[in-house]
This record gives C-alpha cells, structure tokens and sequence, in this order.
C-alpha cells in the first residue's frame, strides 16, 4: 500500500475549481517532489490529505485511511503547511513545546529535534526575530518532532540560501533513506531536482505526469541536431523516411530532425555516403521541461 | 491532559497575556486605591461602595479580549494547521482552551478581589466608612462568576469568529460600547437579557435591584449565551475547512 494515496480528487471552492480529477501515489524510502505552479492546487492536495479540508469528490488518504482515522497522527505524519505558521512572540523551543505536549511528547524530543535542525543557539529566541531560512528549519523541526513515517513538507526551501538548499536536501535524503516517505511541494523545479527521486506534475489542478525525474525529460519528443555538408540531399532523405524537418535559422547546415531517433538518422546517412559532423539531440533543462508540461495548463481558473 | 497541558503552555508563553492581567490588576488597584483613599466620606457612604466593589469596564475589555485571543491567537497567526495535525479531533482542542478561559476567569477574579478587597476595603475600614459584607461578598461573588463567564464568552465567540480584530471588537462591544444603549430602544424588560445587562444583574449591584435581573437569574443568562457560543463554536470548528 502507498502512503501517499490522492484518487480522483476534485475540489471546488465555489465557481473555482482548485483541484480536478487528481490521482497519484507517494510511496515510501523516496522523496518525491509535488511540482506545479503557484495555484495549481498542490496546497490544496496537501490540506485534503491532512484532514484540514474535505474534498468535494474522490480521497486523499494517508496508509489507506482518511487522516483523522489515524490512531496516532503526529508519529505517522509530519507536515509543515507554511513556515510562517508561527506565533511571533513565542521562542522557537516554546512553539515546538506546545505541539509536544498536546501529542504527549517529552521535552527531551523537542530539544533533539532543534539540534537536528540546527536551531538550539536561537530556541529561547523570539520567532520573530528568526530569518526565513530559521523559520523553515523551525517548521521542519515541528514537523519531524513525533519521529513520523511520513513527511510533508509545502514549498521547504522558500527563503533558504544556498546553503540552506544544500542542508535541506542533505536532510531529507537521508531521511528518505530511513525509510520514510517524503513529500515537498515546490513551483519551482531547481530548487527540488537534485533533492527528489520522483516527481508529480500538476497544473490547473489536474495530473500532468507522476514518474522518476528521468522521466520528466522525454527526449525522443525533442529534435536531432543534425550538421552536414549535404543537408538539402540528406533532408529530402529524411523526409522520405517519414522524420519531420525544420532548419536552425541561424546556420544554414544544420538540421533539426523530428519523429526519428539518432540511431535511425545515423544509418540513413551512412547508407547514402553523407559526412555528418555533429548528431546531438537537444535534451532541455529539467526546467525546460516543467515549464512545458504545466506551462499550457497555466494556473489561473 | 495533554492537550490541555498544550493549551496552557501556549497561553503562559506569550507575554500579551501576562500584559493583559498586569494592566487590569493595575488599573483595578489605582482605580480602588484612589477612589477610597481620596474620595468625600459622605460620597462613599451614599453611592460609591457597591460601584468600587464591582470595578472598572477595564476589566471587562482585558478579560473578554484574552478570551478572544486564547482562540483567535490560532487563526491569527496560523498555528491552527499544527494545532489540527497534532489533534485531529477539533473539538477536543476547543474544549481544551474553554477549560484555559475557566481558569483565566478564575484567576483574574481572584486577583481582582484580593487586589479591591485588599486595598480598596482596607483603606475603608481605616477611613471608618462602613461595607456591608454581606453585600460585598455577594458582589465579589457575582464579580468572580461574572469573570469567568465573559473570559470563556471570548473563548467561545473567537471560535466561531476566528477574526481576531471581530471577535475582540464584537465582544467589547457587546459588553462595553452597546451597554445601555440597547436597553434605551427596546426597554428594560427585553434589554436586561442581553450579555452586558445580564453581567451587570449577575455582579449584583444594588444601585440595579429593579431594573437588572437578579445575581443567579443574571449568571444563568450570560452561562446560557456561553453555553450556545461553545456549542456553536464546535460545531463549526469541526466542520469548518482550515484554509
């Protein structure tokens, strides 16, 4: 069973439609990445799944169960919504003090989850005077405080500097290696890419593809590059062949080969005695590729 | 025992509410103080001891709004989300916090006496102005009552409202601001129903003997409006989506 289970959750806020249809899995000892851009309802998802808000349709559903089920929450989910979610007049160790005590934690927990977090020189220090980046490890602390086997975590690298994201992903890599399950939003795939094993797009609140990073970049759907000293011959060759060509309007002898693999282009040209000089295929950043699977969908409905 | 042992570390661990007490043991102090200490004898003896045993509105606007914040503090700054994952079942943290507005009540009435009684009848008795006591123990009686059923009014009203700013403004106002002025409308017979006038019937002021309801008929008004808040309260705390 998943850990993570969303199937076919639509939510509506009145005329809006927050998220339609949704579907996907998050499964344990992997930490995946819940990608979208900012409204396209992966907050939604994560609330619905926490029990905070009610789908209008479909389940959103933690070991099988609807969250509130769960006979004891804080050890199998921890999740932080919003770093924000702080009472500034509290000290960072009072606000964790709280949570341990309503789930009946020892103080002990909460003085280990700060220094795992590297926050124990600023626990007596007013929230309010924490940067964002100590407001997130403070969230992360809270959110790790009851040991969970799961792990939720909205937008964690908002705010964090670089060597806060390289502390983040340090963390949470190594978490997933325990064993646990580990879900973070983010609207923005560079600050996950090297942080997530596998990926669930959305945009407009609908799946666009759930799978390993790998996989976000499907290669064959982007052109060869092909440089010849022949190129009108070897188009006509390709054509011929069913492969879909356009130029590189900048130079005139290279080719852009759709619908063919390099393999295939490759062979053509040496059966007919055509030099190549460069057969590459444009992969795209991952980013390339986020934006042009949640770019058509846009966010605004 | 745990939630409530949460509940009450969140509301020692922010200042406002050591702010809020300090201020109306203050105020109230001064107030007793100054009034006993300098006011005319013969306006003590007339009018003004069942006034002074009763205290300021000062009291009311500090007890009514920790109420408030003791739920609002939730939504105002968030923790609501972490309070629910911890505690799914909602209600139970909302019974916990009017178990806190109890005994928030409880405490501010008990310094308030100690602080009006201790200052206020002392310097009385020493300017040789005679306080019945069975009247001052009834008022003091009724001012404790009072105390705790307006803190966990606020307690109730802010989980409902979950608007810090409405719920405060709107248990102030109807304590404060609307005392009086609904009575001018509609009349005494109706009006002495409303909260601020069942407060003032249940603090047991002889100068309202008429025109209030009695101290227990005045206490089972105001219970019965906190009553239907907390339920109310409840109910939608534990329907309603956390955004």
């Amino acid at each position: 069973m998943a850990e993570l289970t969303v199937e076919r959750m639509t939510k509506r806020y009145g005329a809006t439609l927050a998220v339609d249809d949704l579907s996907f899995t998050v499964n344990a000892g992997v930490v995946t990445g819940f990608l979208g851009p900012n409204g396209s309802g992966k907050s939604t998802t994560m609330r619905a799944l926490l029990g905070l808000i009610k789908p209008t349709s479909g389940e959103a559903l933690v070991l099988g169960r609807h969250f509130h089920e769960l006979t004891n929450p804080i050890r199998t989910v921890g999740a932080s919504l919003d770093a924000a979610d702080v009472h500034p007049g509290r000290t960072g160790r009072s606000h964790l003090r709280t949570l341990a005590a309503a789930a009946g934690l020892p103080v002990s927990r909460v003085d280990e989850v700060l220094d795992m977090v590297e926050l124990t020189p600023a626990r007596n220090r007013r929230v309010k005077g924490y940067s964002m980046g100590m407001r997130q490890r403070l969230a992360l602390a809270a959110a790790l405080l009851g040991d969970p086997r799961i792990l939720m975590l909205d937008e964690p690298a908002n705010g964090l500097d670089p060597q806060g994201m390289r502390w983040l992903r340090d963390i949470l890599r190594a978490l997933a290696a325990e064993g646990r399950a580990v879900l973070i939003s983010s609207h923005v795939l560079s600050e996950v890419e090297q942080t997530v094993d596998e990926v669930v797009v959305i945009g407009a609140g609908r799946l666009v593809m759930q799978g390993g990073l790998a996989e976000l970049v499907t290669r064959d759907q982007r052109p060869a590059r092909v440089r010849s000293p022949r190129t009108g011959e070897l188009r006509d060759l390709l054509e011929e062949a069913g492969a879909r060509v356009t130029t590189d309007g900048r130079a005139g002898d290279i080719l852009l080969v759709h619908r063919h693999t390099m393999e295939q282009i490759g062979t053509l040209a040496a059966e007919h005695g055509i030099a190549i000089f460069e057969l590459t295929r444009d992969t795209g950043t991952l980013e390339d590729r986020f934006l042009e699977l949640t770019g058509e969908k846009g966010n605004v409905r | 025992m745990n939630i409530l042992r949460s509940e009450f570390l969140k509301l020692v661990s922010v200042r406002t509410t050591w702010i809020l007490l300090g201020l109306m043991i203050l105020i109230e102090g001064l107030v007793a103080g100054l009034i006993t200490g300098l006011a005319d004898k013969k306006d003590l003896r007339l009018a003004n001891v069942p006034d002074l045993l009763v205290g300021t509105p000062f009291s009311i606007l500090f007890i009514v709004t920790l109420g408030a914040l003791i739920s609002t503090n939730e939504f105002r700054h968030g923790t609501a989300n972490s309070t629910f994952l911890v505690t799914p079942r909602r209600e139970r943290v909302i019974l916990a916090k009017l178990f806190v507005g109890f005994v928030v009540g409880l405490v501010a009435a008990l310094l308030f006496v100690a602080v009006n009684a201790g200052l206020g009848l002392s310097i009385l008795s020493s300017r040789d102005v005679p306080v019945d006591s069975d009247t001052a123990v009834n008022i003091y009686i009724g001012v404790g009552v009072g105390f705790i059923l307006i803190c966990l009014f606020g307690v109730a009203l802010g989980a409902v409202v979950r608007n810090q700013i409405a719920a405060i403004v709107g248990g102030l106002a109807l304590f404060l601001a609307l005392r009086g002025t609904i009575t001018l409308f509609i009349g005494d017979d109706v009006g002495r129903y409303f909260p601020a006038e069942s407060l003032l019937g249940l603090q047991g002021n002889p100068k309202g003997e008429g025109v209030l309801l009695d101290q227990v008929d005045g206490g089972l008004v105001l219970g019965a409006y906190c009553l239907a808040l907390a339920i109310a309260g409840l109910f939608v705390t534990r329907t309603r989506e956390i955004t």
